[in-house]
């Protein structure tokens, strides 16, 4: 009964940010910098979501508000229901910063011992836990070696198994793949397909487009400060103003033969008859440019019949 | 920007009050691992080899002064050697305390931290605990060779006298006066509210550099703002003399002085250590006054601190 109770207050939403705006103060002769700005997007439970943009559109900024690291100039953002600025909402959130350092003089060991315990995690249950997240990451060999010796991928693994020592059920994950080779990557890239498996909840910012194309239920793209597109994959990647068709064992006499039956009467077979795909980069790309920016050109994957 | 802990209501939030109850009983286990893991980062950074440095002075000093009166040569071993661990203290105070948060922040080591459920001021008080914990045991180690020098150097030098005055055939009055002399020089408990008052001096300039630290730019900027108020705080009676007993002519120098006297802390009420090496028996109000003081800085300090932190933009 009391697992069902549970079961039922158990929110469907991971995150809300409500009319986020974030300035920061210049010195005495610089001019207030908008990072975010009237910002609203909701990460549900279970999903991965993909925070993108390019560099300086607000990305960070508000996973910092998120995690309780700035506060927010205007709005307000929730976890699990809890403000941000509660210290308990980061109770079940791990955090991976982009490009992350430990402290250099801690082994690999060492370092997650010292965060499970800031989560209150202790004895054999914390070791335990340690060497499961080592494991998971691939890094039990190196365990006993300081972290000063590790490589940037190690180092990034080592963040996610930080993140993800106190068994949070929502991860934020910034630019995991950053300096990453692409082994690495494609490493990082499978844990957080493992994430959604188990049910997590995964907030993503990523340059590599194609990976978070792979990854994410949904993805939120962010241009100087706002948020300029946002949903579902397959509904964003949609090309609404154009057509595709997928035939079976067709060849050139018959895309003739098709086009001039489209063009009487649509007499032939379509197997298929949908939106083409744009990819995600191109997406981005063209929700990001400048408006005087140089042309992106045409969606690619559209057939002109 | 809020950091309280939130209240008994739970509006159907996964985070069960077990749970808001560990993150807030383990306030204590948490500063703890910070404070050790402070204490790790500094021992490791092979500041200790400063230590090691110095005690090797405390032990040349109890033999390099042998033209001396034997009363004079115990007291210079302990002059020096009071000057080594105030050395010592001061200079960890300072130096390492200013490292640390700059640090953090610039390596994103504070991010990693801080999205965990601690709350900032937790963070303030295990790096301060830490550094405490690393002088306090730097000055426990150095207070143990000088008690272990003195000692030695005493009982030879008491030795000597002892045997140079029975072959000038001194009266048994003469010997028992140059003896009671020589032993007032050694080891003893007034010795140890020294090397206290040592301690605190550090803790006040540790709870002062990390509030410094905490809306300062850079690590030079720290160090170089609480070197200057520690100079400062040496003459912090003049400036209070100066603030309650001057008429003054112009506002601005009076209000200068109250600042400076308010927020500059008084570090001549540590200095007893000219008492110690006289062999001056220092009070035990004294001991307790100095106490409260270095409590009284440290908390204002850190409230500061921690209300200068929390609003910090990370």
């Amino acid at each position: 009964m009391s697992v069902l109770i549970e079961t039922m207050n158990e929110p469907t939403v991971a995150v809300t940010v409500s009319g986020l705006s974030k300035v920061f103060l210049g010195g005495m002769r610089k001019k207030p910098f908008v990072a975010v700005r009237d910002l609203s997007l909701t990460v549900k439970a279970g999903e991965v979501y993909g925070l993108i943009g390019p560099n300086g559109s607000g990305k960070s900024t508000t996973m910092k508000v998120i995690l309780g690291l700035l506060a927010p100039t205007q709005g307000s953002t929730q976890v699990f229901g809890r403000d941000s600025k509660q210290v308990i909402s980061r109770a079940e959130v791990g955090f991976l910063p982009e490009n992350p350092y430990f402290y250099k003089h801690l082994t690999g060991m060492e370092t997650l011992l010292f965060y499970g315990r800031l989560c209150g995690l202790a004895g054999s249950n914390l070791r335990q836990r340690a060497a499961e997240m080592l494991a998971l990451t691939d890094l039990e060999d190196a365990a006993q070696r300081r972290v000063a010796g590790y490589s940037k991928g190690m180092l990034q693994r080592l963040g996610l198994a930080q993140a993800l020592i106190h068994e949070p059920r929502l991860v934020i994950l910034d630019e995991p793949t950053a300096g990453v080779d692409p082994a690495g990557s494609r490493k990082i890239r499978d844990l957080i397909l493992g994430f959604r498996e188990r049910g997590l909840t995964v907030l993503v910012t990523s340059h590599l487009l194609e990976q978070m194309q792979e990854v994410c239920d949904r993805v939120g793209i962010m241009a100087h400060g706002r948020m300029v597109k946002e949903g579902r994959l397959e509904e964003l990647m949609a090309v609404e103003d154009q057509m595709e068709l997928v035939i079976q064992n067709g060849d050139e006499a018959l895309m003739a033969q098709i086009r001039e039956l489209v063009n009487q009467s649509g007499k032939a077979k379509l197997v298929r008859a949908g939106h083409p795909r744009t990819t995600l980069e191109r997406l981005f790309l063209e929700s990001t440019a400048e408006p005087n920016g140089g042309d992106v050109g045409t969606s690619e994957g559209a057939e002109k019949l | 920007m809020n950091e309280g802990m939130p209240e008994s209501e739970n509006h159907g939030s996964p985070i069960s009050p077990s749970m808001r109850v560990g993150v807030r009983g383990n306030a204590v286990k948490r500063i703890w691992t910070i404070a050790t893991a402070t204490v790790t980062q500094l021992v490791r950074m092979r500041i200790m080899i400063f230590l090691v440095v110095l005690s090797a002075i405390v032990v040349g000093a109890g033999f390099v002064f042998p033209v001396f009166s034997p009363e004079q040569q115990l007291k210079m071993l302990k002059y020096v050697s009071f000057g080594a661990l105030q050395f010592f203290s001061l200079v960890l105070a300072i130096v390492a305390t200013a490292l640390l948060l700059p640090k953090d922040v610039e390596d994103r080591t504070l991010y990693t931290i801080l999205s965990k459920p601690v709350p900032r001021v937790e963070y303030l008080l295990g790096k301060l605990l830490g550094v405490l914990m690393l002088i306090g045991g730097g000055l426990l180690i150095m207070d143990l060779i000088l008690c272990g020098v003195l000692h030695l150097r005493q009982t030879m030098v008491l030795k000597d006298a002892l045997l140079f005055l029975q072959q000038s055939r001194a009266t048994e009055q003469e010997l028992q006066r140059e003896a009671e002399k020589i032993l007032a020089q050694g080891v003893n408990w007034n010795m140890q509210i020294g090397v206290l008052a040592v301690f605190l001096k550090a803790a006040v300039v540790t709870a002062l550099a990390l509030m410094i630290s905490c809306f300062a730019s850079s690590t030079l900027f720290t160090v170089i703002c609480t070197f200057c108020i520690c100079i400062i705080g040496q003459g912090q009676e003049l400036i209070r003399e100066f603030f309650f007993h001057r008429t003054f002519d112009a506002a601005g120098e009076k209000l200068a002085s109250g600042v400076l006297a308010v927020l500059v802390p008084d570090l001549r009420l540590f200095d007893v250590i000219d008492n110690v090496v006289a062999g001056e028996q220092v009070a035990a109000g004294a001991a307790v006054f100095m106490l409260g003081a270095a409590v009284l800085y440290g908390v204002g300090y850190m409230v500061v601190a921690h209300l200068l932190f929390v609003e910090k933009e990370l």
